[in-house]
């Protein structure tokens, strides 16, 4: 050993023969390259649910809680007129259909659960005018209170528009409403900076704020506190009404699920918030397949502005969807017109696909409630634009046991038209709760409510949204290094 | 007529005692008489006294008699003569000049009030030096000639008529009438050595006599025993106690009362104030026989009562004679200001001189390369060390130029530098911690450190921060290149070591990724290799500084430890037979730390796994677990900052060289082992998916020392001329060329990383506005499809803040209720919060929608605002930030005192404190030459990095 040590090349063999070894244990030891393992995402039971119905009197309110949510017992729905005294309805059976008819005058209605009956809470209200300036048939989707909400649709000019605010939180709201019209967002002072007191709500006319709007797109944000909003719309007599739903958040890609397979009008609205002209493509996805439509391939939006055009040619009397994708985010939306001498008008939006189901309150009118004259019917649209999906189907009636679910496959790029019929001995009415099943891709859809009167059909849509039942749980870590960006 | 008798007294004084007796018996004015005494002398002495003054004319008495005792015993058996008798009192070691005699008389003669008088003293050695002229004594009890040290004797201090009015003179050479001595008693025998002088010239005084120096007569006076040529067999203590004691002994007794009351409050206060000096001074034997001193003398009142009862007639009378010629009062403030000035020149805090035992201070030879006689610019701009850092920092400055952004420094493992000195005092200081969800963990120690360097950065952390990290490359450089000085003596080799070590692989990556701590360590490293080298050489005070070094570094790695621990056991068994004492100091070296540390690594060894981590944020992205087998071997630890693996491939080209040359095999070689130790342990620590800098920085370390070590050969090369200079070049071209292109690269890529210096608070302005009391932010990033979260306490994290743990019941319970807000599944996950003090949530922009949603959906979470740069939620109603537990923590408090306690210790131990350099050893009577240097002899050992 020494004698190697003194040796200079001995000395140098042995440095390099160490070298060697290390480089050796280093390359050997050296890990595979690990592969990403995505964070697992865990979905738990929604715990809370509170949503408010703007405008249910003289119509019919329903609420659901669906099948399938977790097991636990305990928990229940309330459903209260806002600054009411006593609740109107207590809920605690899970799968079954709450309906009930509201006196008119009625203020707007809360619906909030808790535990059990939270996971999947949905509740609508739905009216029945048969002559009048407000003669057709509306329903929406009682709102949960958000920060932020989207509305396409005709403008104050073309229709007598009210939009909805109310305040079931505990803080106030601090409201802020931005129209984008035909010709550009309107400024208007009024819109801005009005405070919604908690428990108070109050009816904006439009026209108040932008009297000339032919076609509008309305964001209504709060700068603080929670809001839920909705917005009537009213074409005037023989025209129509209807409550517009909330579309999707801007986006530059839209799905605009819910086209009837029922003749009549069809009007795109389109509209694009932000500070660049825009080229919408527009694709329909219909029965037999997905395709541009003839000379309608696109839509030119002017920055900040709505745009229309009418699709009647192209995708009247077909169920189905329409995607449309554009280079900026837009928000958009459609006018459906029933046939006859009194048109009745409905309206869908952009939605978001219903990744963990779908609970629709008010899924159709029961065999017994005949109080209308005309032929009655519920449909479901429902459209996989992208990939193919299957869907499980169950109607919850008002009375007796849930129907078996009923599958759907849906081939990729092609809508469905579903027709719901009421189970037997199902009451007055029925609810539906969509799933799809794991594996497939997104789903899009909307329930058409219709009915025939001697005047004209009446109309209404809505489009479906994903069910409150499941909230996807992120994996968190407690890491003091989230200080740095 | 005067009738002189000289008495000498000689205890073991052989060495010089001939020469004395020559001196008395040669004077020009002939003695009428001689005595001498000899105290039990073992050396002879007792003989030399008879054959110079006859047998009748000794006496011999007991080893333990006084010089007192024994001036009292010849005076007692000496007839009276006629005439004006005097006595001459001589010390064994006290040889007077021939004329001396005759000067002291003829002085005597002219001033007949005068009953005591002195020879001027000089030193026995240096015969020109001046000792004494006549002593005097302040009112706490100090000595003082009224000399410099080491003053000559040109006849400066002379009286106008040869003498001098002085309070006392020395009894070496006291020239005294028997009269006045059987008046005053003589000597008093209490007081056997040192200050008897004083006592007695004092009472002279009082009783109206004049004490007289006489300049003109001239002693060579050895001090043997204050110096401690000799044992002192009159007392067991040592002398420097009991001069202590005499003096306080002779102040007290000879005061009147008031002053007496005023002088013993002075001496408490003095003697304490002393001994503090003393034991910063590490001179803890004198701060010892300081406070001994008092004790012994306070401590006995009867011994103290019974000699001022002897005192008292005359005393208050004759004090206004006496008290004019104390040492005048201004006189310890400018020996303050004086031993101040002498510290901050590099001498001892405490000076001696003035004291019987005085020493002049060897003069030290050590780190005075730089100092030469030219102005301090001339020498800054000359020493190439300087212009090496100035293109350091130009280099740095160049490729961080990005990081000066304005905005707080972070990223990495750095939280964004906020707060200051005191804070983190606060955070290191407290029993529980109000960060997080509350902590009731003993903050990491390197917060101290960090809080010691904030408050040396005038309170500013960012400041001490960024120039510990941003300006790690100069640093290291400038440390490299001081601490190789010993070791290394080729000038352009210790440039090029110290530009290749501050730019190596290690040192960007350090910047880069934000770790402080390891920047600190980089910088040590090579302090480290220059102590470990004083520290196998024994060197005691080099292994408290060693040891306190290697706690720093330690606080910040442990796996300093390890690497140091390793390679000093190694050293231990290849040095420990050599030197003597290498084993101590090894042992002080490596168990400071661990003393130091001692709570905090046992916790470390609890979870061994701790042992790899630093300072800081552990973020595994910080490390690549894949990294190459040749980028360990080319000292690159991979991560980000860091530049190509071909860069360092100079540097290991030529430490592969350096094995090929005839001499130095034994430096290469251990220089090669540390290397290879270190890349194996840089492999195991990499494997483990940490960050290899600490283990490939040593390694760099041991490749670097051997080969520059070994670079003055490239002169020899250069000399030889042919093939062989061509190679000299080369070698120089390929070593530069590491230095060179990492600078190159570094410039070029920038030195930013994750580390950035555009940060904003992570906490908004609103959250931190509305958390009078502490309320909590809860503040959630998600990153890579997870959701970080953090608990801030209405402000930015201060750095450590990271290591606290919180109890993990609520840690999970608070994880829970994260995601279920983060899921927007509502329920009662914000009051779950909200019971932890959770009064805003925050998301830094651009805030996830899908997360705002949620957040928006939550009934009891109002948004405040929401914009690019973030959101800001605040929980609606009233939140109580919980209540920290009452009550302290007893062990932590303790803990925290005698860990001050201790760094103090270490602190006093390793600094460079008074080099007194007493002879411990030199008691015997062999001569003493020149000091021994404190410098050791050079010796290859010593040049060995370890």
């Amino acid at each position: 050993m020494k004698g190697l040590i003194e040796n200079r090349f001995g000395l140098l063999a042995l440095v390099l023969l160490a070298l060697g070894a290390l480089y050796g244990v280093a390359f050997v030891s050296r890990p595979a390259p690990a592969a990403q393992k995505p964070a697992q995402q865990v979905k738990v039971a929604v715990e809370s649910v509170s949503m408010v119905c703007p405008d249910p009197g003289g119509g019919r309110m329903t609420a659901v809680t669906p099948l399938g949510g977790p097991s636990g017992q305990g928990g229940a729905a309330t459903v209260a007129e806002m600054k009411g005294a006593k609740p109107l309805a207590t809920l605690d059976h899970v799968g079954t259909l709450w309906r009930q008819d509201v006196p008119v005058r009625t203020r707007p209605v809360t619906v909030a659960g808790m535990g059990a009956m939270a996971a999947g809470l949905e509740a609508a209200q739905t009216t029945q005018v048969t002559s009048g300036a407000q003669r057709g048939l509306s329903g929406v989707r009682c709102v949960e209170p958000g920060a932020e909400a989207w509305f396409v649709g005709p403008g104050p000019a073309a229709a007598d528009v009210t939009l909805h605010l109310a305040n079931s939180d505990e803080a106030p709201a601090y409201v802020g409403i931005m129209i984008y019209a035909g010709e550009g967002p309107v400024l208007a002072d009024r819109g801005n900076g009005m405070v919604v007191k908690p428990g108070e709500y109050r009816e904006v006319k439009l026209r108040e704020l932008a009297p000339s709007p032919l076609v509008m797109a309305v964001q209504v944000s709060t700068s603080g506190g929670r809001v839920a909003a909705a917005i009537r719309a009213s074409l005037g007599e023989g025209k129509g009404v209807d409550w517009l739903p909330v579309s999707a958040p801007p986006s530059t890609r839209v799905v605009v699920p819910g086209l009837p397979g029922s003749a009549g009008q069809r009007e795109l609205y389109v509209a694009t918030p932000g500070e660049r002209d825009t080229v919408v493509q527009v694709k329909a996805v219909l029965k037999d397949g997905s395709y541009a439509l003839k000379n309608k391939e696109s839509v030119e939006v002017p920055a900040g502005s709505t745009t229309t055009i009418d699709l009647t040619t192209g995708v009247g009397g077909q169920p189905g969807a329409l995607v449309l994708t554009s280079g900026e985010p837009i928000v958009a939306g459609m006018r459906m017109t029933g046939t006859g001498d009194m048109r009745d008008a409905a309206f869908t939006a952009g939605a978001v696909p219903i990744d963990l189901g779908s609970v629709v309150a008010d899924g159709g009118p029961g065999k017994k409630s005949a109080k209308g004259s005309g032929k009655r019917e519920s449909r479901l649209v429902l459209s996989a634009p992208f990939t193919a999906a299957t869907v499980r189907i169950q109607l919850l009636p008002q009375r007796g046991t849930p129907a078996e679910p009923v599958e759907v496959t849906l081939p990729a790029a092609r809508s469905k038209e579903i027709k719901l019929t009421p189970p037997a001995g199902a009451g007055s009415g029925f609810a539906v709760h969509i799933v799809p099943v794991a594996g497939s891709g997104p789903v899009y859809g909307a329930r058409v409510l219709s009915e025939d009167t001697p005047q004209g059909v009446l109309l209404t849509t809505q489009p479906l949204a994903p069910a409150r039942t499941w909230a996807i749980v992120p994996a968190t870590v407690d890491s003091p290094g989230a200080v740095l960006p | 007529m005067h009738s002189v008798t000289a008495i000498v007294v000689a205890h073991d004084g052989a060495r010089w005692l001939k020469e004395t007796l020559e001196a008395v018996l040669r004077q020009s004015r002939p003695l009428d008489r001689v005595a001498g005494v000899d105290n039990g002398s073992r050396d002879g002495s007792g003989r030399i006294l008879t054959e110079a003054f006859g047998p009748s004319s000794v006496l011999s008495m007991s080893r333990s008699t006084g010089f007192g005792e024994a001036v009292h015993e010849v005076v007692r058996r000496l007839p009276r003569a006629s005439g004006q008798e005097w006595l001459w009192l001589l010390h064994d070691d006290c040889a007077p000049d021939a004329h001396a005699l005759r000067a002291l008389l003829h002085a005597a003669d002219q001033n007949p009030k005068a009953a005591i008088l002195g020879p001027k003293l000089r030193d026995w050695l240096d015969r020109r030096v001046l000792l004494e002229i006549g002593v005097t004594v302040g009112r706490s009890g100090r000595r003082d000639t009224g000399l410099e040290p080491r003053e000559y004797d040109q006849g400066q201090h002379d009286g106008t008529h040869g003498v001098l009015d002085v309070l006392s003179v020395s009894t070496a050479g006291m020239l005294i009438r028997r009269d006045v001595w059987e008046e005053l008693a003589g000597l008093d025998p209490r007081l056997p050595l040192f200050r008897d002088d004083l006592d007695l010239c004092w009472r002279a005084r009082v009783a109206g006599h004049r004490v007289l120096n006489v300049t003109d007569a001239v002693a060579w006076h050895a001090e043997a025993a204050s110096r401690r040529r000799r044992r002192i067999a009159a007392s067991d203590d040592h002398p420097r106690r009991i001069d202590r004691r005499n003096a306080l002994f002779v102040v007290m007794a000879n005061l009147p009362f008031w002053a007496l009351v005023r002088s013993v409050f002075r001496n408490i206060t003095g003697s304490l104030v002393r001994t503090v000096l003393f034991v910063l001074a590490k001179q803890p034997a004198n701060a010892l026989d300081e406070i001994a001193a008092l004790g012994s003398v306070l401590g006995h009142p009867g011994r103290l009562f019974k000699a001022r009862k002897e005192r008292k007639k005359g005393r208050k009378q004759g004090y206004p004679a006496v008290a004019r010629l104390f040492t005048p009062p201004g006189a310890t403030w400018r020996r303050l200001a004086d031993m101040i000035q002498r510290y901050l020149a590099g001498e001892g805090p405490v000076d001696s001189a003035g004291r019987h035992h005085a020493a002049a201070a060897s003069s030290e030879d050590e780190g005075d390369e730089l100092l030469t006689d030219s102005g301090l610019f001339q020498r800054m701009s000359s020493s190439p060390g300087v212009w090496l850092c100035v293109l350091l920092l130009a280099v740095t400055v160049a490729a961080e130029w990005s990081l000066f952004a304005g905005g707080l420094l972070g990223g990495g493992a750095l939280v964004p530098v906020t707060g200051g000195a005191s804070d983190l005092w606060r955070l290191y200081v407290e029993n529980h911690h109000s960060a997080g969800l509350g902590s009731d963990t003993w903050a990491p120690p390197y917060v101290a450190v960090l809080a010691a360097l904030s408050t040396i950065f005038f309170g500013k952390t960012w400041l001490a921060v960024s120039v510990l990290l941003l300006g790690c490359v100069p640093l290291a450089g400038l440390s490299a290149y001081v601490a190789t000085r010993r070791m290394i003596t080729y000038t352009p080799a210790r440039v090029w070591l110290a530009a290749t070590y501050a730019l190596l692989p290690v040192a960007t990556g350090v910047v880069a990724s934000g770790r402080v701590g390891t920047a600190l360590v980089f910088v040590l490293i090579p302090v480290y290799a220059a102590l470990a080298t004083r520290v196998v050489a024994g060197s005691r005070r080099a292994a408290w500084g060693f040891g306190l070094l290697l706690a720093i570094g330690t606080a910040f790695a442990p796996l300093v430890y390890v690497v140091v621990a390793i390679l000093g056991g190694l050293a231990a068994v290849s040095f420990g037979g050599i030197r003597r004492g290498v084993g101590v100091s090894l042992a002080i070296g490596l168990g400071t730390p661990i003393v130091l540390l001692f709570p905090w690594l046992a916790e470390i060894v609890r979870e061994p796994r701790r042992i790899l981590l630093e300072s800081g944020l552990a973020d595994p992205s910080l490390a690549d677990p894949r990294l190459g087998a040749d980028a360990l071997l080319m000292l690159n630890p991979g991560g980000p900052g860091t530049p190509p693996v071909w860069v360092t491939a100079g540097l290991v080209a030529v430490a592969l060289g350096a094995l090929l040359l005839r001499r130095h095999q034994t430096v290469v070689a251990i220089g090669w082992g540390v290397t290879l130790f270190g890349v194996l342990l840089a492999v195991v620590v990499s494997r483990l998916a940490e960050w290899p800098g600490v283990p490939l920085a040593f390694a760099a370390t041991g490749l670097l020392v051997a080969t520059a070590l070994t670079a003055h050969r490239i002169t020899e090369f250069r000399a030889a001329g042919g093939p062989r200079r061509a190679g000299a070049l080369l070698i120089v071209i390929v070593a530069f060329a590491t230095p060179l292109a990492a600078a190159g690269l570094w410039i070029v890529g920038g030195a930013g990383g994750p580390l950035r210096g555009d940060l904003r608070d992570p906490v908004p302005p609103l959250s931190a506005a509305w958390s009078p009391n502490g309320e909590r932010t809860l503040l959630m990033r998600p990153e890579g499809g997870r959701l970080a979260y953090t608990l801030l306490s209405g402000r930015a994290p201060f750095i450590g803040e990271s290591d606290l743990r919180a109890p993990a019941a609520d840690t999970a319970r608070v994880g829970t209720a994260v995601a279920g807000l983060a899921s927007g599944r509502g329920g009662g996950d914000v009051q779950i919060l909200a019971a932890y003090g959770v009064q805003f949530v925050t998301v830094p922009g651009p805030v996830d929608v899908a997360l705002q949603r949620s957040l928006d959906s939550e009934p009891a979470l109002v948004r405040v605002s929401l914009s690019e740069t973030g959101g800001l939620w605040r929980v609606a109603g009233t939140v109580t930030v919980p209540k920290p537990p009452s009550g302290g923590d007893g062990w932590h408090r303790t803990w925290l005192w005698a860990q001050a306690a201790l760094v103090a210790l270490v602190l006093v131990l390793a600094s460079p404190g008074a080099r007194t350099a007493e002879q411990q050893e030199d008691y015997g009577d062999a001569p003493a030459p020149a000091r021994p240097s404190r410098r050791r002899p050079k010796n290859p050992e010593e040049q060995v990095p370890a």
